[in-house]
């Protein structure tokens, strides 16, 4: 018996847990993922993202590490909500692991991750659909919230992401293409062609799009992410209450 | 402190499984690696404490710390816990009470290097296991 995927599975079996994920690299999932937290008070950040680490640093955290207490991890706090990071383990320093190191992180993680209430659980996957993925598909019965751009490149792997979930019975419940568009003066310009593909594949699975917008801005809230009021946060707001 | 969250996490779960079946427990074999430098005496007495009201509550801990034997991925080299004895001494001096693999003992490859290649490529059986359980 392994007792941590036991408690891991225990833990999380009565939270909604919304999966970020894409499959591609590069496309905002960690944004999205963590905007998606930002936008439901009482919600947690579990960043599966484990060579990447991205929360930290979108929230200014990186560096800071988890206190661990008789009751578990105790979580990492910005904007209400509470980040859980392999980045809170092994402070600033890379990370490299083959399968089963990330399996044993991802169980480790979620296992003693002191949740508290929180709910829903929010969580940022890692490109490609490797351990971490089957790792949580182990652990927790996940909603996936699908990330893509409109560029072609994007929408091929996200595509396969999409056929595996399929296989394993999972539905996305949105597919956000993200860097959609710029706003310019009120017109919207469309630099990388209106991802037609992305929006066959969301109605083919019955799941709504939401258009995000590039938005230069958003580089200037990385470290404090959780004041950012931008029209990205809007978009993925409303892509949380849908779900 | 991570013993108790790890007693806790024990505990929980075979007082799950044991109410399932409807059985007590008594005796459980847990197997940890080396690497993650648990204190058994810490370890026991957190499950002493925790297991009060439960179906344990009869029951003992015994912990088997187990020295992995490791292979290198890259250069198939195999060796055994005492090679790696002093890069994990190094890093507990680094980290101190805040050590990873105290908390995630498969983050190793991360922080050991084949003693032969260097490569981080190392494969070992890291995980905290129940190897037996006793029930009545």
């Amino acid at each position: 018996m392994r007792p941590l995927l036991e408690i891991a599975r225990e833990r999380l079996r009565r939270r909604r847990v919304v999966a970020v994920m894409s499959g591609k690299g590069g496309v905002g999932k960690s944004v999205v993922a963590a905007l998606a937290a930002l936008a439901r008070p009482g919600s947690a950040l579990v960043d599966l993202d484990l060579e990447g680490m991205s929360a930290p640093r979108l929230f200014g955290l990186s560096g800071r590490l988890h206190e661990v207490g008789k009751e578990g991890i105790e979580p990492l706090e910005a904007g209400g909500v509470k980040v859980f990071s392999l980045g809170g383990i092994v402070g600033d320093r890379y990370v490299v692991l083959p399968g089963y190191g990330q399996a044993g992180a991802v169980e480790a993680l979620l296992a003693f991750a002191k949740l508290g209430d929180s709910d829903p659980v929010v969580v940022d996957m890692p490109p490609g659909m490797g351990e971490e993925l089957l790792a949580l598909g182990r652990v927790a019965d996940f909603l996936p919230v699908l990330v893509a751009t409109p560029s072609r490149a994007s929408y091929g792997v996200v595509k396969h992401l999409a056929e595996y979930l399929a296989e394993m019975g999972k539905r996305p419940a949105a597919v956000v293409l993200n860097m959609a568009y710029v706003d310019c003066g009120g017109s919207r310009i469309y630099p990388f062609g209106r991802g037609e593909d992305a929006r066959r594949l969301a109605e083919s699975v019955g799941a709504p799009v939401h258009e995000a917008p590039i938005d230069p801005s958003l580089e200037d809230y990385v470290g404090r992410i959780h004041e950012y009021r931008g029209p990205v946060a809007d978009v993925v707001r409303r892509m949380v209450e849908g779900l | 402190m991570h013993e108790w969250s790890l007693a806790l996490s024990l505990v929980q779960t075979l007082d799950r499984w044991a109410l399932e079946r409807g059985v007590q427990i008594r005796r459980v074999v847990l197997s940890v690696p080396s690497p993650a430098q648990l204190d058994v005496s810490i370890l026991t007495e957190a499950f002493d404490a925790l297991k009060r009201e439960s179906r344990l509550e009869g029951a003992r801990l015994d912990v088997k710390v187990r020295s992995p034997r490791y292979r290198c991925r890259a250069c198939g080299y195999e060796f055994g816990q005492e090679e790696v004895d002093a890069q994990i001494g190094r890093l507990m001096g680094q980290y101190g009470e805040e050590y990873p693999l105290h908390l995630i003992p498969e983050l190793l490859p991360t922080f050991v290097k084949c003693p032969r290649c260097g490569s981080h490529d190392i494969e070992a059986e890291l995980s905290i296991k129940v190897d037996e359980v006793e029930t009545a």
